[in-house]
Parts: structure tokens; sequence; C-alpha cells
């Protein structure tokens, strides 16, 4: 059994359903990213955690205690909100000692532990404010201090970091991953930044309409989506529209590929743009090689690499060339090369 | 640009109307103020301020004073107790029918003071609603006397005054966030524990404002205290009406309401303030 368990959770609000059936099981220390589109169960999945809301079935279990029906101030788990929920009467350091104050910890030690958290986010020396006369950044880091001091036995993290700008994102990334690290916090992390999810946590559940559509470490999620929706959630891909032979393998833009094709229905081959190349048409390729052909339509220098724009006999794709390589010419005839394990077929969804 | 220029065109029509029949009618009433009552109860003509300080001099005024204080702070004090969990009901409900609701809780502002007096004499009279039930009960031998007393006046001063702190509290529960007090429970906090550490703090400043409102309503009251009070209970409001009507003497009536005026002003300044203070 594992650290924290969740088993067929499922929350209705009215006719519709928030969370569907989610089960994951995280081991104590772990990080654990819960992935997905706006509107998919993230937030609610979290709240029935905290006991802010009560599951309509499936059940939670900490430390091999179940806990579905314990009441929010009871549970002992860190919450962070995405809008901090700083209590705005309150100084930073009567913030971050209110759970420790709830749980009727002495003056003295409150104090020590208050200054504590506060350097743990490096925020010493603030403790006097106010949280609005706080940046966001300084008011994320009271609310993740605030969260941490009660020693929480699972932390939930909702999309906390979705308010900041890009560098402070990053850094905030790095800080909560070391703390989580250093403390062994098990944590829950929602979010929809996929980058997030990647850089902060052990294993990715990535979530679809209240169900988790796939839970693995961020290798497995990228490299062997297992479903479509995974495929296009994470990372980018290019869906390219094709079609079996007789023998079943599959033919991509008029040619036969080395590629098995799924028995039946219409599919698409999933092919991440990184791992595509662009040669010169001529070049002849190897037996485990995908090769398309087609013409250059543009190429677009985004920084940390080269998009190319290629249309061929079937659709267009996009490759992703490391910046620094020359991008061919618009207008150039060339060949799109890819190995065959990089080519993931799924099943169009039944329109 | 055009929009503060013309800003001082759109207050004209408001401004005429407060000068006539607001700012106008306060001035002539301060001139009142200074003029003398002649032996006869006639007013005479003057500049003086011996109408004033006979007035303060009576004992009769401080204790007018005291029972208006007194009636205004325990029916303010009933009105909050009942309408700050009903505010705080109404603020935070998902119902569909919070609307609705909401209408209802104020419906009471929309009927006449003297309508609401006799609905009240219906429900607390000798014969009274209340009254009856209580001696069908056999609760009671004789009826308790609810109405043409303090007891009514308080009752009925407090359903009136209800309407407008409803509203003043949801309008200054601005503050407050359903967020926090789940911040407060995932942190440890009890709902009883977090409505004292939150929700009651941070909906101080609401409860500050609408007790001011409640209290100056209150304490300009005419129509409850002297309808429900049956003759029997004394304020300001009442004396005032009185003097400038039954006894005419329009310079001690003057004299009166200014003073009435100036410590609803400085109950104002007070509680806002306070208000001020307590968001700060
Ligand atoms: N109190 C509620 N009443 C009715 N429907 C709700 C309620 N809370 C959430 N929902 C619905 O449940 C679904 C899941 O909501 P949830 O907040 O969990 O999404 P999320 O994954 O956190 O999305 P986001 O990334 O936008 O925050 C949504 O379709 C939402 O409309
Ligand atoms: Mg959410």
């Amino acid at each position: 059994m594992s650290y924290l368990e969740l088993a067929g959770l499922q929350k209705r609000y009215g006719g519709s359903v928030a969370v569907d059936d989610v089960s994951l099981s995280v081991e104590k220390g772990e990080s654990v990213a819960l992935l997905g589109p706006s509107g998919c169960g993230k937030t609610t999945t979290l709240r029935m955690l905290a006991g802010l809301i009560q599951p309509d079935r499936g059940t939670i279990r900490v430390d091999d205690v179940e806990i579905t029906r314990l009441a929010a101030h009871k549970r002992n788990m860190g919450y962070v909100f995405q809008s901090y929920a700083l209590f705005p009467h309150l100084t930073v350091s009567r913030n971050v000692a209110f759970g420790l104050e709830e749980r009727g910890i002495g003056k003295a030690e409150i104090a020590r532990q208050v200054e504590e958290g506060l350097a743990l986010v490096r925020l010493d020396g603030l403790g006097g404010r106010r949280p609005r006369e706080l940046s966001g950044g300084q008011q994320q880091r009271v609310a993740l201090a605030r969260a941490l001091v009660i020693h929480p036995s699972v932390l939930l993290l909702d999309e906390s970091l979705s308010n900041l700008d890009a560098k402070l994102r990053d850094t905030m990334r790095h800080e909560i991953r070391s703390i989580q690290r250093s403390l062994g916090i098990t944590t829950l992390f929602v979010t929809h930044d996929q980058v997030e999810a990647l850089t902060m946590c052990d294993r990715i559940a990535v979530m679809n309409r209240g169900r988790i559509a796939q839970i693995g470490t961020a290798e497995d999620i990228y490299e062997r989506p297992a479903t479509r929706f995974v495929a296009e959630f994470v990372g980018r891909a290019n869906a390219l529209p094709a079609t079996r032979d007789t023998e079943g393998k599959v033919v991509l833009w008029g040619a036969a590929h080395p590629v098995a094709a799924p028995p039946q229905g219409a599919f698409d081959l999933f092919v991440r743009p990184q791992r595509m190349r662009i040669v010169s048409a001529s070049e002849p390729t190897g037996g485990e090689t995908v090769r398309v052909t087609g013409r250059v339509l543009r190429s677009v220098f985004v920084g940390d690499h080269v998009e190319v724009l290629v249309e061929g006999a079937g659709g267009q794709l996009a490759v992703e060339m490391p910046s620094g390589t020359t991008a061919p010419t618009e207008g150039a005839e060339v060949a799109v090369i890819w190995q065959a394990k990089d080519s993931l077929p799924f099943a169009c969804e039944a329109a | 640009m055009t929009g503060s220029r013309r800003l001082p065109l759109l207050l004209l029509p408001a401004g005429i109307f407060v000068l006539a029949v607001y700012v106008w009618p306060t001035l002539l009433l301060l001139r009142n103020a200074f003029n003398e009552v002649g032996p006869t109860g006639a007013m005479v003509e003057a500049w003086s301020l011996k109408t004033a300080t006979e007035t303060f001099a009576d004992g009769f005024t401080i204790e007018l004073t005291l029972n208006s204080l007194q009636l205004s702070l325990s029916a303010t004090a009933i009105a909050l107790a009942l309408s700050y969990p009903l505010s705080l009901f109404l603020f935070r409900t998902d119902s569909r029918f919070r609307g609705l609701l909401a209408v209802i809780a104020i419906l009471p502002m929309l009927i006449s003071g003297v309508v609401r007096v006799f609905g009240w004499l219906a429900i607390l009279g000798d014969r009274g609603l209340v009254n009856t039930l209580l001696q069908s009960l056999g609760l009671i031998s004789a009826p308790i006397k609810l109405v043409f007393n303090w007891t009514g006046v308080t009752i009925g001063l407090a359903e009136s005054i209800m309407p407008y702190m409803i509203l003043a509290l949801l309008a200054g529960f601005g503050q407050l966030d359903r967020t926090l007090e789940e911040a407060s429970r995932s942190l440890g906090a009890s709902p009883l524990r977090t409505f004292w550490r939150v929700t009651l703090p941070l909906s101080l400043p609401a409860i500050v404002l609408a007790a001011g409102l409640g209290f100056v309503l209150s304490m300009s009251a005419y129509i409850t205290p002297k309808l429900l009070g049956g003759g029997r209970v004394f304020v300001l409001a009442t004396e005032i009406f009185e003097q400038a009507t039954t006894n005419t003497n329009w310079p001690v009536a003057a004299v009166l309401a200014i003073y009435t005026l100036g410590l609803l002003l400085l109950l104002l300044v007070v509680s806002n303030l306070l208000a001020r203070g307590l968001k700060r």
C-alpha cells in the first residue's frame, strides 16, 4: 500500500461530472503532477483531498488510514491555493503562524518555526509586513511557508505558479522542488503547464475529462503516450493522416513505411517534431527509417530551435531543428526522416 | 477629459435639489434657533443664545438624549444580531433563489412606516398574535405588555432598520472571500475557530458600517417611537415634533433639531473612522 491512495474518486455537480473516476497511488516523499486541460477536474480532485468538498464515491487513504469523510481541519494537508488566500488582516508572520497556533504550540516555539519557515522560502525580515505589501512572488512564498510549517502529511499545490512571470516562475519551481525534496514531502502538484509538470515532479498523471489518462514518469508520458489525448496534450506532435496497405504496413504521403498499422479504422501517425531530421532529397535511407519528401514552405527561428514547415503529398508537417544548424531555404526539395520507433499510430477519434 | 469636465454639469440638478430641500431649510432652522419665545408663547425675532442655554439647562433634554441613545443602541444591537447571520448567508449562498431571498430580506423597506406599525400592533398587542398564542398555550394568564412601551418601540425600530443594515452588510462584505475560510480550515482551524479568526475580523468593517447606519436611523426615527410608544416613550425626535407642532415653539424645536443633527454627524464620523481604521 502506498502512502497516499485515491480509489475511484467521483464528484458530480448536478448533472455534470467534475471528476469521474480518479485512482492514484503516491509514495511517501514523492511528487506527482496532475496535468490536464482546463476543466478536467484537477482542482476538484485536490479539494476532495483537502476535505473542502465531499466525494460522491471513492475513498482517500493516507498512511493506511481512511480519511474520506474526515473534516478538513483534522486532515493536516498543506493546501497552497491558486489565489494564495493569505489572510489580509494578519501580518506575514501571523499568516505563517496560523496553522501552528491552531495546533496549540507554545509562543516561543511558534516564533522559532515561523522564522525557520520564512527563511526556507527566503523571506526573512519581511514577517512584519501585510500580505498586500508584498509582490506576487513573495505572497506565493508566504503561502508556501504557511503550508509547510504545519509539516503537512501531503502538500497540495494548485496552479500555484500561474500568476507569476516566466522568470520568477522558473525560480520558484526550482525552489519548491528543492524544498519538497529536502523535506521529503509527499506532494500533489496541479498544473496545466507541461514544463512545470516535467521539472517539478517524479511522476505525472495526465488527466482528461475527470479521469486519469496516463500516469508515469515524464519520459514514459512523452515517449510512450498511452492515448491519442496524451500524445496531443503533452509536448508537440505532428498528427499525420495515414492509411494501411495490404500487408498491414503504414502508408504515409503515398509511400509505404516499415511501421505496423493498427488493424482497423482510420488513424494518424504521431511524430514529435524534434525527432525528425531534414536531409537532402537525394540522400538514401536505411531500413528502420521513415522517409517522406516534400518542399520547404518556410523556416522560422524561434530562439532555441528553428521550426521548418514542410509540405508534401499528404499535407504539412513541422520539423524542429536545433538552432545553429543551417535551415534549408524556402522552396527547397528535401526529405524528412525519422526512426520507425518514433512513429506512434493512434486511431482517429470517432466523429 | 470631457468626462471630468461634464461631471459638474451632471451634478447640477441634484445640487439644486439638495440646496432647495435640504440646505435652505437647515439654514432657516439655524436662524430659528437664535430666536426667543416671549411670555405669551409667541416667537420673538432675536439673535440670542437664550433659547439654547435654557434648553440645555433643562434636565429633560438630558433625559431625552439618554433615552434616544439607549433606544438606538438596543434596537441596533438586536437588528445586528439578526441581520448579520442572515446577510452572511445571503452573501455566500449558491442558491438559485439568492436574488429573490435578498429582495425579500429588504422588502420591509418598501412598506410605509405607519403600515408597519399597525402590523406590529396586530402581532404584539394585548389581543395580538403573540399574547393569544402564549395564553392559549397556558404559558401566561394575563397578556404581557409588548406595545405602547419601550419593548414595543425597540422591537419595531429594530425591524425597521434591519433592511438598511442588511444592505450595508452585503455591500461591506467585499473582503470576505470563501477561499480564505477554506485556507483557515486547511490549516487546522475548526469552523467555529475559522469564524472567530477569519470571518468575523474580515467582516468587522461591514459591521461597523451597518451598526452606524442603524444607529443613526434609530436616532432620527419618529413614527415608530410615536405610534408604538403610545405616548409613553419620549425621545429627541418625538420631542422636536411635539415642540414644533403642539407647542408651536419653533426656537426650541430648532435648537433640539440642530443638537440632534450634531449628534448624528458626530456618530457618522466616528463610525466611518472606525470602519476605515479596521480596513487598514
Ligand atoms: N462548485 C461547482 N459547481 C458546479 N460545477 C463545478 C464546480 N466546481 C467545478 N465544477 C465543474 O467541474 C469541472 C472540473 O472543474 P475543476 O475546477 O476541477 O477544473 P480544473 O481541472 O481545475 O480546471 P482549471 O485548469 O481551469 O483550473 C469543470 O467543468 C467545472 O465547471
Ligand atoms: Mg483549477
